[in-house]
């Protein structure tokens, strides 16, 4: 018996030797590169995003899905939340991706210019995996070869300022080579945009105050210059969508507000946004983020003559109604009380699902049954990440009114103008108010806090429902849980990772 | 010459066995009208012996004895003076234990020439007893670890660890049945005639895949003689014998969970029940119980199981054929009231002839055609998943409204998503399994010149594993306001199929010769071949419109299709030499040399060498002519042993060798999906086969007659090279960790079974015990730990060994908190007090963190034993069977482990073993949540249980009719038998059933069964 007669090789996949051929084959492995954006410590999963919001004042999860309760009650460890688990693998996991594409592509013969733009679309997704890893853990590893778990497995972690290096590297590198837009079956892919809008959110963390405590104002101009770079990139076309309600549903997936989504498509590649927000209520709305609605004149509650604390549900911020469900609202058909359908706080998340007053029998109930797309940077962001940087670096000038009043004009406050001669300080607090407002449930508010250092503030509250009855104190510590521990199984396999401070 | 001389008279002779082989050391007894003289001798080497001076007369009787052969008489001799007697005797084998001949690798042995550290099993001695799988008649047996995690029906396997636990991948023993690689499930225990295990070098042999023990089923053959039909009908009725004792008062469900909520902070306000609510629980139980059930959920979905099996085998034979021809069928309805049914239909066919005086054909088939049912949901494993979803039912669920629709519940109670209503989950929808399985061989010997006998085999193991699925569109209601919740708004088909072929092909030429010297030589050599040809496809289907028409053509919607073929190759070649001198030295060496197509080139090829001898210390004239002692003989055994990493034919498993890219890493552009490939998994190119070294030393002794045996081993088995699946840093790519050759394990140990039977008059007794002790060592691991949630392997430690926080207690004051290093900030009066074992500079550092885990109990019994007491009398005959394990422990977690897990519920030790304030030596903690205050439910030594038990595993009763009444009925022989089996356990382990699946630490199991069981045996 030869040793050739023992040979057997798989049909269902292929080796690295036999892999890196054609184009086609390397499209398919930047998909690969593009597909970890959809796991669950990245952006995917059932509802990672939805769920981000759980840790911050504006909502509660109830059975801590994925850990984060345990990140809003000031609880976790580096052992108890799978979430901080899941977004070092995931992360890494597309890293890896895109360097072996990095590292495998060039030699595969095909078209210079698709291997150009694939090249920067590679870059761009490193550089946003990169840049979550520096958003939550601080530094990391960096490693920009093909994964090599004997020369990288022992590595210990660079500084964050090293690895925030290297994503603006990635970034510009990325807008430097890619187009300004897609057409067919290519729509959903990284832009000179996306780069661009990545980057001034990747320098916005930089020049925050909890990256920038001397508020160094060369941060603020990088990050005000980057966000001006996407507002006036010619040719792309963005602007606000009509209508702040139809913007989340799947009718209306890249348009043209939508800078960088995540795809869904059921049902292979579907997220569960529908069942999270209607039927696991586990991102559930709490009395706070309803009390930060202004009414809609524009003015906050507290001085609205719109406010009636007996109906405090009427009058308020159109975009209250389109993001979320409360207690004698209309849902699907029925009218809610404080228990139901929504028994945790009352309230429900309408923002991206497709439920909403119809009544309809056609309820998901599945897990994955979504598609509607995240976006994960929408032009709105980049308005607003202007008018905060700016604001710091010249004060309340023409564009940051501008900037922040065609965010709240397209919101339908009457009058949407923020009232003029606002104080630096002033337009400060109305630009993170309108931030809050206007991506609540979105995911964006935890990083928002935590970059403001408002965590230790907010996140050290009870938290209640719509009867405005306490649920639980939340604690948050601030010597510890501006940043999220370094899961323990990595340092199990790497005793070189050092811990965050006070794990 | 003197006339004394005159009178005397000289008797000789030569005793020989069956063979023709001279017996030396016979004992040869002269009596004279039947009294004993002194004059006793014995034969010679030459198998003579001598009487020189007998006195004329008689009658004389001469009577034979020697141990393993029948005792013979000659009488009614008269010897006249002067007259000169020669007699030629020859001595017939008894049957006993010592010359039982006992199947091993490619040929057979027998017993008291076996050199290695063998197990046997005879059938017989599980005959009429309800075991359903072959796997569960090896409980008991010396040297193994049974393990049989369940009764499923359809899937009740036990699991099977030879010698504790030698590798950290696949660890189940070869089987083969009738020489052939199979399934040791997928064979009718009833067709079964013995099964050999082979413990340590023996099963070199068997080379690569040797080292977890090999398992040799010899299945029933026909013997020469008359037909005989026999027939066998058992009917038991089955529960299961251990189930968790849940709080099913719904009134004390809900307040016990209010409790648990505000003890873990959260605000009285924000309970799960309000207090008006609750009030209106306890109202409507008297007036609604549609709406406010009051009821046992499991009492709900059990009933008693029923097992039936029938067995009828025809067999015979002639000088040229012996043909064995059985059909079986069993029928078990097992304890759920739906989705829990299986059928088997059994063939087994033994054909052998004499076709010519050199050729000797005969071929074994064995089929096996399986039906059973699950619940519909839940994919691959839904009967645990079943388990998943009954185990998080709650008390106020309501089985039904009013109008018979399937009930919701009548409260929402948050993190209770879905109301999954258990019944609705067993009785709709359809889950159907038909694995067919057959095993063909077919050989043939032919006597070659020179006393050389070239044997060949050909087997064909062929699976067609076919199974289909229907999860149907699914409503509950709202018992109290009729509202629909959907369940399953999507209905789906599934169909699969595995098909497997598997080739075994081997060949071996003998030659055994006797020479006139007593030297003995045996020698085999030969080659085989192992192609595993597996093929699966899966289609599933969705947009039906309702439940009636459920095929695939009948659905309309995302229509998915997935399937693979692999091939997996073995070759080896492999030889045998056996040398024995007198049957009092014995020797055995073998070799195979073994090539995988696992592994790549350069690394594909293992050779495994293997020696052994023994010694019949008995057989020496030193010993003298006891009586007393039929044997005495000294074993040991040195080879090596080899394992692939056969961890089934999981794709990567036979590909562990190669870095690949796989497919199916899709992502969607503008709502299109676009074909992703990625590499997903780090591998290692230079992987290759894992060696076990197992030495054994053994002893085996027998007196009176066999009334007393005592077999002892000592032995190491290091498995070196082992193939694991290891995690590596997720840094730079995030991959799962390649199966690669990482350190070694030491598994070190002792066997010793002791026999006894005796008769008295009509009364005869037998009692026999075993304990098997085994110390499993990880010996090095490359300076790697491998750390999975709550458990560790690491030198020095024994593999999977529990890695916990240690728990010191309770809290009993703020104060007391304090003053601790805690977990968390969350940590309050009443939760769990771990140790601040350690730091980042090894010292305790005032934080609970993963420096302060502690490496404390085994996955991996240290004992395992059984014991056996036989009581006969006349025809009635009492079976006791003992067995246990002793040293090992259980980590149950998740739901109705730990209280309102993820929104189930809790069990009774709660109500009044919880801390308060008022209670506080209590021996749980405060009552929380487990999702709610994870800091009590963090892996510690407080949730560590002790899993040892002893159970009676088996009771019988057996009646025997009377000869006498059935001769008239040309009846050869009746039997009628009772059966209790699992009646009784004893453990310190609570809960559920000790005996249960150890890695998974849940109840998410079908649960073991307790059988009583009644039948009928009867042979024409």
């Amino acid at each position: 018996c030869s040793d050739k007669a023992l040979e057997s090789f798989p049909n269902d996949r292929y080796t690295e030797e036999n892999y890196w051929t054609s184009e086609k084959n390397v499209t398919a492995a930047l998909t690969g590169c593009y597909a970890a954006l959809r796991l669950e410590g990245v952006l995917g999963g059932d509802a990672t995003v939805l769920w981000e919001e759980t840790a911050t004042p504006n909502a509660y999860n109830y059975d801590d899905s994925r850990g984060v309760n345990a990140i809003a009650l000031g609880t976790q460890t580096a052992t108890n939340s799978t979430i901080i688990n899941a977004r070092w693998r995931d992360c890494n996991v597309g890293i890896g991706r895109c360097n072996n594409f990095l590292a495998k592509s060039p030699a595969v013969p095909m078209d210079s210019a698709l291997r150009a733009r694939m090249t920067a679309e590679a870059k761009f997704l490193r550089a946003l995996y990169y840049g979550m890893l520096e958003t939550y853990y601080g530094g990391v590893p960096l490693i920009l070869d093909a994964p090599d778990p004997a020369a990288q497995g022992k590595l210990p972690r660079d500084t964050r300022a090293k690895v925030v290096q290297q994503v603006l590297k990635d970034l510009d590198e990325a807008a430097a080579a890619l187009p300004l837009k897609y057409s067919g079956g290519d729509i959903g892919r990284a832009t000179k945009g996306a780069a661009l809008a990545l980057k001034a959110r990747v320098l916005l963390f930089e020049a925050s105050p909890l990256n920038n405590p001397s508020g160094n104002i060369t941060a603020w101009k990088a990050a005000a210059d980057a966000a001006k770079a996407v507002i006036d990139l010619a040719g792309a076309g963005y602007g606000l969508f009509s209508d702040y309600r139809s913007l989340f549903l799947p009718a209306n997936e890249n348009s043209v507000e939508s800078i960088f989504d995540v795809g869904a498509k059921i049902p292979e590649l579907g997220n569960s946004f529908d069942l999270i927000n209607r039927q696991y209520n586990t991102n559930a709305p709490l009395r706070n983020i309803v009390d930060a609605y202004d009414m809609k004149d524009g003015s906050p509650k507290e001085v609205s003559p719109l406010y009636d604390p007996a109906k405090p549900y009427e009058n308020r911020d159109p975009r209250f109604y389109k993001s979320m469900v409360f207690p004698g609202d209309t849902y699907i058909g029925a009218v809610t009380t404080p228990t139901a359908p929504f028994k945790i706080t009352g309230y429900g998340v309408k923002k991206y699902s497709i439920y909403d007053k119809e009544a309809t029998t056609n309820l998901i109930n599945q897990a994955g049954r979504s598609e509607t797309n995240y976006m994960y940077i929408r032009f709105a962001d980049v308005l607003l990440m202007y008018a905060e940087a700016q604001n710091e670096v010249s004060g309340p000038d023409a564009t940051v009114y501008d900037a922040v009043n065609r965010v709240r004009q397209r919101a339908g406050l009457a009058p949407y103008e923020i009232p003029a001669a606002q104080t630096q300080a002033t337009m400060r607090q109305l630009i993170r108010h309108e931030r809050r407002v206007e991506f609540a449930f979105e995911g964006f508010y935890y990083t928002d806090i935590r970059r403001w250092k408002l965590a230790e503030t907010v996140m050290n509250a009870t938290i209640y429902n719509s009867e405005n009855q306490p649920i639980v104190k939340r604690t948050f510590n601030r010597d510890r849980d501006y940043w999220w521990p370094i899961p323990q199984t990595q340092r199990d396999l790497n005793p070189n990772l050092a811990q965050n401070n006070n794990y | 010459f003197s006339l004394q001389a005159q009178s005397h008279v000289t008797v000789s002779g030569i005793v020989k066995d069956e063979k023709g082989q001279a017996l030396p050391g016979v004992t040869v007894a002269v009596r004279l009208n039947g009294n004993a003289t002194a004059k006793g001798v014995q034969t010679d080497e030459k198998g003579l012996f001598r009487f020189n001076n007998l006195e004329a007369g008689g009658p004389y009787s001469f009577i034979f004895t020697y141990v393993g052969y029948e005792a013979q008489t000659l009488s009614g001799y008269q010897l006249k003076a002067g007259e000169q007697l020669s007699l030629m005797v020859k001595m017939k084998e008894v049957s006993t234990a010592l010359n039982q001949v006992v199947v091993v690798g490619y040929g057979t042995q027998k017993q008291v020439n076996l050199t290695g550290a063998i197990s046997t099993l005879d059938m017989r001695s599980k005959e009429n007893t309800p075991v359903t799988s072959a796997s569960q008649a090896l409980h008991g047996v010396s040297g193994l670890w049974v393990n049989q995690a369940g009764g499923k029906p359809g899937q009740d396997g036990a699991t099977i660890r030879v010698r504790g636990v030698g590798t950290l991948n696949n660890n189940n023993p070869l089987v083969l049945v009738d020489g052939v690689e199979y399934d040791i499930n997928e064979i009718n225990p009833d067709f079964i005639d013995n099964i050999t295990v082979l413990k340590d070098a023996s099963a070199a042999i068997y080379g690569s895949r040797a080292a977890n023990g090999v398992v040799l089923i010899t299945t029933k053959s026909g013997k020469k003689g008359k037909v005989e039909v026999n027939y066998s009908y058992s009917y038991g009725i089955q529960n299961p014998t251990k189930l968790p004792d849940v709080v099913w008062d719904p009134i004390q469900y809900m307040q016990m969970k209010d409790q648990a909520l505000i003890n873990e902070g959260k605000s009285p306000a924000a309970v799960d029940y309000t207090p008006a609510q609750i009030e209106e629980y306890k109202n409507g139980m008297a007036t609604n119980p549609y709406a406010y059930p009051n009821v046992n959920w499991f009492d709900l979905v059990l009933k008693n199981g029923i097992l039936q099996q029938h067995n009828l085998r025809f067999s015979g034979g002639s000088d040229n054929v012996l043909y064995s021809i059985a059909v079986g069928y069993m029928d078990q309805d097992g304890v759920l009231i739906a989705a829990n049914h299986a059928n088997r239909y059994t063939l087994d066919v033994n054909v052998s002839a004499n076709i010519s005086k050199r050729l000797h054909v005969g071929t074994s088939i064995i089929g096996n055609y399986r039906t059973y049912t699950e619940p519909a949901f839940g994919g691959s494993d839904a009967t645990g998943y079943y388990f998943t979803r009954l185990t998080r039912v709650l008390p106020i669920f309501s089985p039904y409204t009013k109008d018979g629709k399937y009930g919701s519940s009548v409260f929402a109670t948050p993190g209770r998503n879905t109301i999954e209503n258990p019944l609705m989950l067993l009785k709709e929808g359809s889950n159907y399994h038909a694995p067919q399985r057959l095993l063909a061989k077919v050989y043939a010997d032919y006597k070659l010149p020179f006393d050389i006998t070239y044997n060949i085999n050909l087997g064909i193991d062929k699976l067609d594993g076919y199974a289909r699925s229907f999860v149907p569109y699914l409503v509950t209601y709202n018992p109290k306001t009729g509202a629909p919740n959907n369940y399953n708004i999507n209905p789906s088909s599934n169909s699969y199929d595995e098909n497997n072929l598997n080739i075994s092909f081997y060949q071996t030429l003998n030659w055994q010769h006797d020479f006139k010297t007593r030297h003995h030589l045996d020698v085999m050599a030969g080659t085989s071949y192992n192609r595993f040809d597996n093929t699966n496809a899966t289609a599933h289907i969705e947009g039906y419109f309702d439940n009636t028409l459920t095929d695939l053509d009948a659905g309309s919607l995302n229509p998915t299709a997935n399937g693979r073929v692999t091939k997996d190759i073995l070759a080896s070649y492999f030889g045998r030499i056996n040398y024995s001198y007198a049957e009092k030295y014995l020797l055995e060496a073998t070799l195979r040399y073994d090539g995988s197509s696992r592994f790549a080139s350069g690394n594909r090829w293992g050779l495994y060498p293997a020696v052994s001898a023994g010694w019949r210390i008995d057989k020496e004239a030193f010993f003298g002519s006891s009586r007393t002692i039929d044997l005495l003989k000294l074993r040991a055994s040195y080879g090596k042993l080899g394992n692939q990493g056969n961890a089934g034919n999981a794709a990567g498993d036979l590909y562990g060798y190669l870095n690949t890219v796989n497919l199916g890493q899709d992502y969607s552009f503008n709502n299109t999906v676009n074909p992703g490939a990625a590499v997903t998994k780090f591998s290692d190119a230079d992987i290759s086969w894992e060696t076990t070294t197992a030495y054994n030393l053994g002893a085996d002794a027998s007196a009176w007659n066999g009334k007393l045996a005592l077999s002892v081993d000592v032995f190491k088995r290091k498995t070196e090279d082992i193939l694991r699946p290891v995690q590596i840093p997720q840094q730079g790519g995030g991959l799962a960790g390649p199966v690669t050759n990482v350190g070694a394990v030491n598994n070190t140990g002792y066997e010793v079974t002791v026999t006894h039977r005796n008769d008295i008059g009509a009364f005869n007794y037998s009692v026999s015990a075993n304990v098997s002790y085994v110390q499993n060592k990880v010996i090095s691991l490359n300076g790697e730990s491998i750390i999975s949630t709550r458990r560790t392997t690491r030198a020095g430690y024994p593999i999977d060994a529990y890695f916990l926080y240690k728990a010191i207690g309770i809290y009993q004051s703020q104060e007391e908190v304090d003053n601790s290093a805690k977990i968390s900030n969350a940590v309050k009066p009443g939760y769990v007090k771990y140790a601040d074992l350690g730091g980042p500079d090894g010292k305790p550092d005032g934080k609970i963190d993963a420096y302060d885990r502690v490496i404390a109990g085994s996955s991996i019994p240290k004992y395992n034993y059984s014991f056996n007491i036989n009581l006969g009398y006349k025809g009635l005959t009492l079976n006791a069977f003992f067995q246990g394990v002793q040293g090992i422990n259980l980590y149950p977690t998740v739901n109705l482990a730990m209280p309102f897990n993820n929104g189930a519920g809790v069990t009774k030790e709660w109500v009044d073993n919880s801390w308060t304030p008022q209670n506080p030596n209590a021996s749980l903690p405060i009552l929380t949540t487990a999702t709610g205050a994870t800091e009590n439910f963090q892996p510690s030594t407080f949730w560590l249980k002790n899993g040892s038990y002893l159970r009676m595993k088996n009771l019988q009763l057996k009646y025997e009719l009377p000869q006498g009444w059935l001769s008239r009925a040309k009846v050869k022989r009746v039997a009628v038998f009772a059966n209790g089996e699992n009646l009784l356990t004893f453990t310190k382990f609570k809960g559920f059933d000790p005996e249960k699946n150890i890695q998974g630490d849940t109840f998410y199991e079908y649960p073991s069964l307790k059988t009583y069981s009644f039948g009928v045996n009867v042979t024409f």
